[in-house]
């Protein structure tokens, strides 16, 4: 066989890819499978951290990606009387004007980023049973206080939404798009709250504590109307040793301070941990133009009522002086110089905190679970925490009672900016009135069915006639 | 002579191939074809003798060196071989007599060859030099196959320099997999990717397979069609050089609807109102002054140059063949920045060695270096004309200098420079002008530096053992290796926000592809049966490895470097795997050259899918009755040839492209990613895993007719198929409430079908003036026949403008919807309808289609699609002596597309344009322009793709450059192109990447292009 040599060859070749014995199944080196994980405390802490960086958001320009909170002031404060965009334009602009289409891309990112939150807190509880006696309850604390906050904001925004508390397939219809009844969903919002309240401790002010859990279920309460219970935590909270900050500016620029109680955490100059609103905040310096900008109505408020709190809430902007611009969150602190828009660092890779829950705020929670839905109150304990707000704006005027409009007022004061005034003016049951008048003096187009978000049309098309729309939309 | 001497110590150093001269005379002669006395290029002449051979150049002369009582020997593809006895003559002529009974040109079917008559299945081949291809002036070869193949639509759907046109072998059939259709470099199968590395002159034929018959051979990988290159080899013989280069122009296609001028607004403003406002009087003010108005398509499209010279020595003697080619190839592009360069070689040889073996080794490595346009036309051209490029003595004295102090002469000019200005000199009016905040348009691409750098080696090594008579095995070695470096520099003055807003960006990857395979190879003829079997199996395996990271914190342009930055980001790392494994077989029978059948399996394996489904079967059968060999008919002077066949087959696709590598390659897997937040690490959940995710699965049916009238003066096929693509890999939306927005499923049913016709008539065939004319012709029909829970979908592909698509069934994939335009809005209702320049109103009143006296979602209906239902092309070819000329004129007719560049150019968002509230009538039934069909345009086109017109040096004339071939030609590319009368735009075929449920958005685009250029043949 004096082509031995050849053949032998040939052997070689049809050989050399027979030695990959993986060849089909080869194991995925850029990314672990999720069969193999969640196994001890440190891979289900991992899924933990997960869940907040669900809430924190993509910072992208993205829209595929979820935004997270760093969308939350379209939907929250651009529908209240307190911003706007800067320029009228695009879809941002409906928030303003109530004129949200069913396919508004932002309100669908924020809808899908509440249920992929839902879903990253599913899966940690669903893997509780690796993790270690003493962790399984702080994980569990954890992943159902953020379950119950992205329920809380869905049910607020949206009227019923699809009570989802396992992880689901894309078959199970049924439950992806039954909208259950807001109260059945409050019923699992106040039951995970109530368990991380017992669960968890404090000491964190970038996840989930006792303090937190408590904070959010007495407004959660305050929502539902049951003020005792509202009253009963907040007085709790009194005791845990959060004071409010001597100095207005420092709540939003001292990260840790003594008066946050959760924040949503941003580091800077990370791509993947830092935000872009306070650049969308600015002119022009995010993709905007400038959004969040401040209504005349707001700052004329604010001028007449912040007391020192105002030059903190916001400023004439400075390129273009008939706009105001809000100032709770510029980027990384800096101001941007003369133009106002330009920064050392990345504004649109920012670092500043979102504040969710401050101590000021249970404060005057506390004072409205006393006023429990009554026009005025002249109940001592709660002109103490009233007035310990009013004096740190330095509005130390002594306080004798406190009306209903009084205290609204006092929170948009104090609140401005931080995405609590639609939900205030809500509970309060004022949002009819208050942004009837606005919409008639801007020419807009408010009607009450606009106090719910459409659910995103995406969401009824795929759901073949499950899923049904709010009226007026 | 000096220069052949250099060339062939080139060759002789790249390859060690040595011919020897010998002492002989010389004989001259010419060869024609015995039927029609045109001299016949190519043919092979062989000295029996000295093994020594040459072929005719393009007039059908040859010389070569003979000594008394040697014997040559002529063939050619189709034409029967010729032996002569040299007895000391000088000069001997040739006529070969046509094959025609036994036309036994070859084509290559895959994993092997099978002679023509022989097909049963839908191919066309292409010879790059019969049909001129090598002659067209554009850097990518795939960009001259446009309208040269019956169901292969080229489309140039983006204009950058360099960047690849969207092949598709009829129509679309796959919605997420990528319905590009394979290609195969001989015998290699590589990325499409690959065509932009390939040099038009290495190439002998490509052989478009398309139907599933055809491309079965090929299983999973065959369902969008396989386009084969056969790169050319040397000829037993003499060594021959050549030289081929062309050198050109090249100028964008213009919109006129978008060429927009102060002077022409202003006209338009005073006609309508018979006064201008205070705003376009400084705008008149300013162009008067500065002398600037023009549209800033004369500013991006500035045009270019292309070029190519290519270098090839190709000879060999009885074992021994070999072709080694260079080639360089520069085109500047017609935007601004982009510019396309590409160095390529290639090493082919072939040995025999003894009887039984043959072995053999082809290697390619390739360098491309492309400069992209960082830019957005529908970005820059909305700009301003009155804006200039840079201040000068004149623009300056404008600016407002207590706003922009450190402004000079030299800088960019920004259009909020211009705002405040004193207009009346009296300070009672400080009059604005900028629409925008946004610094220079040109700056945006001129300051940012965006390449694309490839590094491709593709090759393999094979071996040949015969075995028995007619058995052979053949084993192959190969690969390609691919490494893709790409960076952006986004400088200090690209950006308003300046050197806080400059970045570098960098990414590497390598991709290694390896593939062995072996198959056995039985050809067997007995008694009219003529049987031909392969079977074979093959493993490949491709690994990704790849690094990026982004750059910023820079404070000038001097070091553009990650190393210069201060803060890094967006680092990543990655590597993947993907293996692949196959079974083969093949059987083609035929019987007296009249019935023809073929079978054909395929079995493959991946490991894309899940353990359950790894593996995909894709059989195919198909069958021919060729009726002109029968005796009735084989006297027919009027049916020359005629064959019927029909082919079925099944084929697959693996492809998934949901724009994450990662998932795409396990998506049977639960993966789990890295991210963080504050500084701590979080493993997140990227997809949701489907073990039973499997082949996307095509079936095709396919009749035809093969013909030949008069002698096959005229030939041609006609083809009729239904291609049915079902268990799509379909990246199907689910639920927001999973916690996802889609997963990958296997759903939906889809099916193009249509006719093909191809003909070809050799109109006038004398010896000093020959003419051919051909046609292509396609129609194609998409039809969506099954689309499981995302029937009748929505979709939109940017939010922000969120015209929509539906995908519905009975329609094609991607159909236009939205509401149908009544009327615009009188101007009279507009607030400020001349500023900016060529400004429009963004709303219109739309109709109540059904009639519920309000406008809502109900009223949106079917728009249009983006698939042309008929694509063409006529090609005339004419000789007169030593002049040819040839043009094409190509068209496609039926197809629309979503021009959302109007919104941009015309400012349809600006809200200053918006109607007036308070008086305008009837504002329920207004909607805004971009969610109707104002949009929507035709985006049918006749162009004259090519018109070449050359001339061949007489050979004495050629002989004293020391060449046996010398040609010149001049040729144009687009040098007509017409469109639709309500298309706005400069390209009807650009069409941004989007999804294939969401295909045919056009934001502007790029824009089609002419080319002039003069090229230059010569063969030593």
């Amino acid at each position: 066989m004096k082509h031995l040599k050849y053949i032998g060859f040939l052997m070689l070749v049809i050989s050399f890819q027979s030695c990959h014995e993986d060849l089909l199944e080869p194991i995925p080196e850029a990314a672990v499978s999720s069969e193999n994980y969640f196994l001890n405390d440190d891979q289900i802490e991992t899924g933990v951290i997960a869940i907040y960086d669900a809430i924190q958001g993509v910072n992208s320009t993205n829209l595929n990606d979820n935004r997270g909170v760093q969308h939350e002031y379209y939907v929250t404060e651009m529908r209240s009387d307190n911003t706007r965009t800067k320029n009228q334009e695009g879809e941002a602009a409906q928030f303003e004007s109530y004129a949200i289409t069913a396919n508004n891309g932002i309100v669908e990112n924020y809808y899908r980023s509440c249920y992929s939150t839902i879903f990253r807190a599913n899966l940690v509880l669903e893997n509780l049973g690796n993790a270690s006696e003493t962790m399984s309850p702080i994980f569990e604390g954890e992943a159902k206080f953020a379950r119950a906050y992205s329920y809380f904001q869905l049910v607020r925004l949206f009227g019923d939404v699809p009570l989802i508390d396992r992880t689901i397939t894309p078959q199970e219809d049924e439950i992806a798009f039954t909208r259950v009844a807001t109260a059945t969903i409050y019923e699992l919002i106040v039951s995970d709250l109530e368990t991380a309240a017992a669960n968890l401790s404090n000491g964190e002010y970038t996840r989930a504590s006792k303090a937190a859990a408590e904070a959010l279920l007495a407004k959660v309460h305050l929502t539902l109307g049951n003020y005792l219970d509202a009253q009963v935590l907040c007085e709790n909270l009194m005791n845990y040793g959060y004071t409010l900050e001597p100095n207005f500016n420092d709540i939003f620029y001292s990260e840790g301070n003594n008066e946050v109680i959760f924040v949503i955490a941003y580091t800077q100059g990370i791509e993947a941990d830092s935000q872009d609103f306070s650049a969308e905040f600015m002119n022009g310096v995010g993709r905007t133009v400038g959004v969040n900008y401040v209504t005349d109505d707001a700052a004329a408020f604010l001028d007449a009522s912040g007391g020192n709190r105002t030059p903190f809430s916001y400023r004439i902007d400075p390129l273009q002086p008939t706009q105001r611009q809000v100032v709770k969150y510029l980027p990384n602190g800096e101001d941007g110089g003369d133009n106002g828009n330009v920064f050392e660092s990345d504004a649109t890779l920012s670092g500043n905190d979102w504040v969710v829950l401050r101590y000021a705020d249970v404060l005057l929670m506390h004072v409205e679970a006393i006023l429990a839905g009554n026009q005025e109150t002249s109940n001592a304990a709660a002109i103490a925490s009233f007035q310990m707000i009013r004096d740190r704006a330095g509005l130390t005027d002594a306080v004798t009672s406190i009306t209903k409009q009084e205290l609204l007022d006092e929170r948009r004061a104090e609140l401005a900016f931080e995405n609590q005034r639609l939900f205030d003016l809500l509970r309060f049951g004022e949002a009819q009135a208050v942004l009837s008048a606005l919409s008639t003096a801007n020419n807009y187009s408010f009607t009450a069915t606009d106090l719910l978000l459409p659910i995103p049309q995406r969401e009824i098309n795929l759901s073949n006639g499950l899923m049904t729309q709010n009226p007026g939309y | 002579m000096n220069l052949k001497t250099k060339l062939a110590c080139f060759v002789m150093l790249l390859c060690s191939i040595s011919i020897y001269a010998q002492n002989s005379y010389t004989i001259k002669g010419k060869v024609v074809a015995k039927s029609d006395s045109i001299p016949i290029p190519g043919v092979n002449v062989l000295n029996l003798k000295t093994s020594k051979g040459t072929s005719t150049n393009f007039d059908g002369l040859y010389e070569i060196a003979v000594t008394k009582g040697d014997v040559l020997q002529f063939s050619y593809v189709g034409y029967v071989t010729q032996t002569v006895i040299i007895d000391a003559q000088q000069n001997l002529n040739v006529s070969l007599a046509d094959d025609a009974n036994a036309l036994d040109e070859v084509v290559v079917v895959g994993y092997g060859t099978r002679k023509k008559k022989h097909l049963t299945g839908s191919m066309s081949t292409l010879n790059v030099e019969d049909k001129g291809l090598d002659k067209i002036a554009v850097s990518r070869l795939d960009d001259a196959l446009v309208g040269q193949v019956a169901g292969l639509n080229v489309a140039a759907t983006e204009g950058e320099a360099g960047s690849d046109p969207t092949l598709r072998i009829r129509g679309v059939g796959s919605l997420n997999g990528d319905s590009a259709p394979l290609i195969v470099i001989d015998g290699l199968v590589v990325d499409s990717d690959f065509l932009g590395n390939l040099d038009m002159n290495e190439v002998e034929t490509f052989d478009v397979l398309k139907d599933a018959a055809s491309t079965a051979i090929y299983g999973s990988r065959g369902a969008n069609g396989v386009i084969q290159i056969t790169t050319k080899q040397g000829k037993e013989g003499k060594t021959t050089f050549s030289y081929n280069s062309f050198f050109g122009f090249k100028e964008a296609r213009q919109s006129d609807d978008y060429y927009f001028t102060v002077a022409e607004t202003a006209a338009a403003e005073q006609a309508a109102t018979g006064t201008l406002s205070n705003r376009t009087a400084y705008k008149v003010l300013l162009t008067q002054t500065t002398g600037i108005d023009r549209d800033w398509q004369d500013v991006i499209f500035e045009g270019g140059t292309i070029q190519t010279h290519s270098f090839n020595a190709r000879g060999g003697n009885k074992n021994t063949k070999f072709s080694a080619s260079l080639g360089y190839n520069h085109d500047e592009g017609v935007l601004l920045t982009d510019d396309y360069k590409r160095y390529n070689a290639r090493l082919k040889l072939d040995t025999k060695i003894g009887d039984r073996i043959k072995i053999g080794v082809n290697f390619a490595p390739s360098y491309t270096r492309r400069r992209r346009f960082d830019g957005s036309t529908h970005d820059i051209l909305r700009q301003a004309p009155w804006l200039p490029l840079y201040h000068d003595a004149n623009t300056i004295q404008f600016v407002d200098f207590n706003t922009y102090p450190n402004v000079r002469i030299g800088d960019y000019a920004i259009q909020r420079h211009f705002d405040n200005y004193d207009l009346f000199g009296d300070g009672t009016v400080s009059q604005d002008i900028s629409n925008t905040s946004n610094t220079n348009p040109a700056a945006k691409v001129l300051e940012r530096d965006r390449n694309d750098y490839k590094f491709k080696l593709a090759g393999l090594f094979y071996g040949e053992y015969k075995i028995i008579d007619g058995l052979r095995f053949r084993a192959t070695l190969g690969g390609d290796y691919q490494n893709t470096f790409r960076n952006r520099w986004q400088g200090v003055l690209s950006n308003r926000n300046g050197a806080a807003a400059a970045s570098y960006f960098e990414s590497n990857e390598n991709r290694i592809h390896t593939l062995s395979e072996g198959y056995f190879t039985y050809d067997k003829a007995f008694g009219g049966h003529e049987l031909n079997a392969v079977v074979g199996a093959s493993a490949e395996r491709w690994e990704w490895q790849g690094d990026s990271a982004l750059g910023s914190g820079y404070t000038s342009d001097l070091v553009q470097t990650l190393s210069a930055a201060t803060i890094l980001n967006e680092i990543q790392s990655y590597r993947y795997e993907e293996g692949f494994s196959s079974f083969f077989a093949r059987v083609n029978y035929a019987y007296e050259d009249k019935y023809l059948a073929s079978l054909s399996y395929r079995r493959d394996g991946s490991s894309i899918f899940g353990v359950d489904n790894k593996y995909g079967d894709f059989p195919s059968a198909s069958v021919g009755w060729v009726v002109s060999e029968e005796d009735f008919l084989s006297e027919s002077e009027f049916l020359s040839t005629l064959k019927l066949r029909a082919s079925y087959g099944i084929t697959g696709n693996k492809d998934i492209d949901t724009g994450n590598d990662l998932t795409d390659l396990y998506p049977s897997i639960s993966l789990l990613g890295t991210d963080n937040y504050n500084s701590q690490a979080a493993f997140v959940a990227l997809n949701i895993a489907n073990p039973e995710l499997q082949w996307e699965r095509l079936i095709e049916f396919n009749p035809g007719i093969d013909f030949g009238f008069f002698n096959n003066k005229i030939t041609g096929s006609l083809d009729y198929y239904t291609r049915t693509s079902d268990q799509l890999l379909l990246f199907n939306p689910v639920p927001s409430s999973t916690g996802f927005s889609a997963a990958l499923e296997n759903l939906g049913e889809v099916r193009n079908s249509g006719i093909e016709l191809e003909l070809t008539s050799r109109n006038i065939t004398r010896e000093n003036f020959r003419w051919t004319t051909s046609v292509v012709a396609a129609h194609n029909k998409n039809e969506l026949l099954d689309f499981a829970d995302s029937n009748g979908q929505i979709q939109n592909v940017d939010s922000k403008r969120a015209a929509e698509w539906i995908n519905l069934v009975g329609n094609p994939i991607s159909s236009y919807y939205g509401w149908v335009v009544d009327t615009e809005i009188p101007l009279e209702f507009i607030n400020d309808p001349y500023h900016p320049v060529g400004g429009q109103a963004q709303d219109v009143y739309v109709k109540d289609l059904n009639g519920d006296g309000l406008i809502d979602d109900d009223d949106k209906t079917i728009l249009g699609d983006p698939y042309p239902d008929l694509v063409w092309s006529v090609t005339n070819n004419f000789q007169y002596k030593d002049f040819d000329l040839s043009f094409m004129f190509q068209g496609s007719h039926g197809a629309e597309i979503r021009n959302m560049g109007d919104q941009y150019l015309f400012n349809h968002f600006n809200s200053a344009q918006d109607f007036n509230t308070s008086t305008t009538p009837n504002q329920g039934f207004i909607r805004e322009k971009i969610f109707t069909n104002a949009i929507i345009q035709d985006a049918s086109y006749v162009a004259l793709r090519t018109l070449t017109l050359g001339y061949n040096l007489p050979e004495d004339l050629a002989n004293k450059f020391g060449a046996s071939s010398f040609r010149i030609y001049a040729t144009g590319q687009n040098l007509l192109y017409f469109t639709a009368s309500d298309y706005t735009g400069f390209n009807p075929e650009s069409i941004n990447n989007t999804s294939a449920t969401t295909y045919g958005y056009q934001r502007a685009g790029s824009p089609i292009f002419r080319t002039v250029s003069v090229g230059l043949n010569v063969q030593f």
